[in-house]
């Protein structure tokens, strides 16, 4: 499978240029960057990506409701969401896999191995719970 | 009386139990905080006095006089109607008048202080480092995502001056996020708030999984590590990921202390009671001096923190230990080497499957 359209929804303008680099040089032609759980939404009018990159912590909509209502909406439940968030406690996780994330990774991520751990959780077959990344994990 | 008067005033509720398992004091916060009144409880059994405590405490109080450890401590949650308040329970033996030995215990006494106020603190400290951890780990990701995309080439070439110094800052970083995971861990056990999944397990596959985490640490230096299980294990019941986490915190600690080529050796054994796991090193060993502290906070000595160490692994693995009501300790000596050592208690049997249902019995939907 090749990775092509990635939505990065993060509201760290330095951290949104570090994952936009690490998934460039890997070949990924379109990243798209938008800071909050609402322009996430408006923006998956007329565009479904390959992937959907969501942070936790974000002002007014959290990225745990924002993947909550992408699950609810017929038109974007299909498009497989992975955390990425300095939330790395294993309550976090358990919360944001049961909101029907494809898997949960940590910051900080290493940049030239993100597009693999992507394309991983990609490629897995649906069904039990992915939970991948560094840090602390109780 | 002027001593009854005395217990009866603490702001601790106490109970007394004689060699007989039965009451022979209960002072009258303990009789409040029970809804009873003192006198109707001298003489009544432990076993009573159990079921009386099982309406409010959890896990449940029940004091025995032959309690497991000579001095016991634990801490209970206790509610009373909508009130739920936090107790921790000390229990030592009482030793016969003018004896002094604790062979001679003639009875033994259990104390209930309310720790709800440094509960609440507790809590406090472990939300600040929680959303502190949360706040690090963003400038952390910029800082360490930017250095490594450097040194991957992707921006260009850098020179070997340049390349070494981004390097310092690559590995200063992943001590950084090492630290920052360190202290959400231990702050998590300092303020008991660490959930155990707990499993009837094998140490020895932990072992190897704990094993094969710290290869790659061991290679570089050509360090052979090994499991050394003359007998299968008793099962012990357990959370495989912490118990993981802390044999590997000491095989990394072995590794690092290790000359290049040298053994560590994880020996696994059991007796009736305990599985004990033991990581020994042929490393530089520790000085007298310095084994009582080695197991706290940032204690580390100074050849560990060269190594890279956060100061705070020994401190979470003995906690870890603690939580799973075991024990650990270190024997060492310097320039032979050091074996750290942790029991684990067994797991009683589990229960056996209920009766099976009886051949031609109805069973009504």
């Amino acid at each position: 499978m090749k990775l092509t359209r990635v939505l990065v929804v993060e509201d760290d303008a330095d951290i949104q240029k570090v994952i936009r680099m690490s998934l460039k040089i890997r070949g990924v032609s379109e990243v798209v960057l938008v800071e909050t759980g609402t322009e996430c939404i408006e923006r998956l009018a007329g565009f479904t990506p390959d992937v959907i990159l969501l942070d936790v912590m974000m002002p007014h909509v959290d990225g745990y409701e924002t993947c909550r209502r992408l699950k609810q909406d017929p038109g974007t439940r299909a498009i497989p969401v992975i955390f990425l968030t300095a939330r790395v406690q294993k309550a976090d996780r358990e919360r944001g896999m049961k909101l029907g994330a494809l898997g949960y990774l940590t910051k900080p991520f290493d940049p030239m191995t993100l597009h693999d751990q992507i394309l991983e959780l990609l490629s897995e077959p649906s069904g039990p719970e992915t939970e991948k990344g560094g840090g602390a994990d109780n | 009386m002027a001593e009854r008067n005395i217990l009866d005033s603490l702001g601790s509720g106490l109970v007394v139990l004689d060699a007989r398992d039965r009451v022979s004091f209960l002072n009258r916060t303990l009789a409040e905080m029970l809804h009873a009144s003192a006198e109707e409880w001298v003489g009544r059994s432990a076993g009573e006095l159990a079921l009386v405590m099982a309406r409010f405490a959890l896990p449940v109080a029940a004091p025995r006089f032959d309690w497991p450890e000579v001095f016991g401590s634990r801490d209970i949650e206790w509610r009373d109607a909508e009130t739920l308040r936090f107790f921790r329970e000390d229990s030592a033996p009482l030793a016969a008048e003018g004896s002094g030995q604790a062979g001679a215990a003639k009875g033994r006494v259990f104390a209930y202080h309310d720790v709800s106020h440094e509960k609440a603190v507790d809590r406090m400290k472990s939300e600040f480092i929680s959303v502190a951890s949360h706040e690090l780990r963003t400038p952390m990701t910029s800082i360490k995502g930017s250095v490594d995309l450097i040194l991957s080439g992707f921006a260009g070439e850098t020179s070997p001056e340049m390349q070494e110094l981004l390097e310092i800052a690559q590995k200063s970083c992943d001590r950084l996020v090492r630290l920052v995971n360190d202290i959400l861990d231990l702050s998590k056990i300092e303020a008991g708030q660490l959930k155990l999944n707990f499993e009837r397990l094998d140490v020895t596959e932990i072992a190897v999984r704990a094993i094969c985490a710290v290869k790659p640490l061991a290679d570089k230096t050509d360090v052979r590590l090994r499991v050394d299980r003359p007998l299968p294990l008793p099962i012990v019941e357990a959370d495989p990921d912490r118990i993981e986490q802390a044999i590997t915190n000491l095989l990394s600690n072995a590794v690092k202390f290790s000359p290049p080529k040298a053994e560590v050796v994880v020996e696994l054994s059991s007796d009736n009671l305990w599985v004990q796991c033991a990581v020994c090193d042929q490393g530089v060993g520790i000085a007298e001096k310095d084994l009582h502290r080695i197991f706290g906070k940032f204690q580390q000595l100074s050849e560990g923190r060269r190594r890279g160490g956060t100061g705070l692994g020994l401190a979470i693995t003995r906690g870890l230990i603690d939580e799973h009501r075991g024990s650990i300790w270190v024997e060492s000596r310097v320039g032979q080497g050091s074996r750290f050592i942790f029991r684990l208690p067994i797991a009683a049997p589990p229960s056996p499957p209920g009766p099976p249902a009886m051949a031609g019995q109805a069973v009504k939907p």
